[in-house]
């Protein structure tokens, strides 16, 4: 499944920001849109990668949706000089 | 809580293995240094009674730990850095390595051997990955920096 929220946090010695649950489908929905309106180059990039690349369309598309699918889960938690940044892909 | 744990907690709640059974695991990770993945024999409840079965624990992240003081960095304070990258991620990432072209591939065997990098683009396949998931244990790496401080840098699936 796509991610849908990404929780932010960033902290410092100063200031402490609450922690932001960000949904991803404000991200989405414009990509989307923007695929659609780009869908007739996407296309023809994808044949010629298909013709004369010998790269299946179809498996480009697969790959890159299993990555997306995968992201979920993914937690990276980086603390130095005294800041802290959270992020998680739910 | 950890994955291990959490597992082993549902199949408690399944039914899978028994309370004694649940003990037991969980008294074993508690003293396995680094008990993540692996196998374990343990009865299961199955239309015929019990019946020893052995049940493999699948790692579902990985994990990289990096430890280093600020003596190896130069910034205030401790430095941590804590990434949990989904298991699935990585393998749909080597799938990456299958859209390159063969005659992209050759150039790129060609070129890394000519830079002295044993390495083909070709071996990047999804089962030498679970290979490699399968003999990755707890990793530690101490690197020593100046003065005997060390920074430590911990992989290892869960």
């Amino acid at each position: 499944m796509i991610p849908l929220i990404a929780v932010l946090h960033i902290e410092n010695a100063r200031w402490h920001m609450p922690r932001l649950w960000i949904p991803l489908i404000l991200f989405w929905i414009p990509v989307i849109l923007i695929l659609i309106l780009l869908s007739p180059f996407i296309v023809i990039v994808l044949l010629a990668l298909s013709l004369f690349g010998g790269i299946s369309a179809w498996r480009v598309i697969t790959v890159f949706w299993d990555i997306l699918c995968s992201l979920p889960g993914t937690n990276v938690h980086v603390t130095a000089n005294g800041n802290r940044i959270q992020v998680r892909i739910l | 809580m950890n994955e291990n744990r959490r597992q082993i907690l549902e199949m408690l709640a399944a039914g899978k293995i028994t309370a004694d059974e649940a003990e037991r695991l969980l008294a074993a990770l508690e003293s396995e240094p680094a008990a993540t993945v692996g196998d374990f024999n343990g009865s299961i409840a199955g239309s015929r009674g019990w019946s020893e079965t052995p049940v493999r624990t699948h790692a579902k992240y990985l994990r990289v730990l990096v430890q280093a003081d600020e003596t190896m960095t130069g910034m205030k304070g401790p430095t941590t850095v804590n990434v949990r990258v989904p298991m699935q991620l990585l393998r749909a990432g080597v799938r990456l390595a299958s859209l390159i072209p063969p005659q992209a591939q050759e150039q790129l065997d060609e070129a890394l051997n000519r830079h002295g990098v044993p390495f083909t683009v070709s071996q990047i396949k999804p089962e030498n990955l679970e290979e490699l998931i399968d003999h990755l244990e707890d990793l530690t790496v101490d690197v020593d920096g100046n003065d005997g401080n060390a920074t430590k840098v911990r992989v290892f699936c869960e």
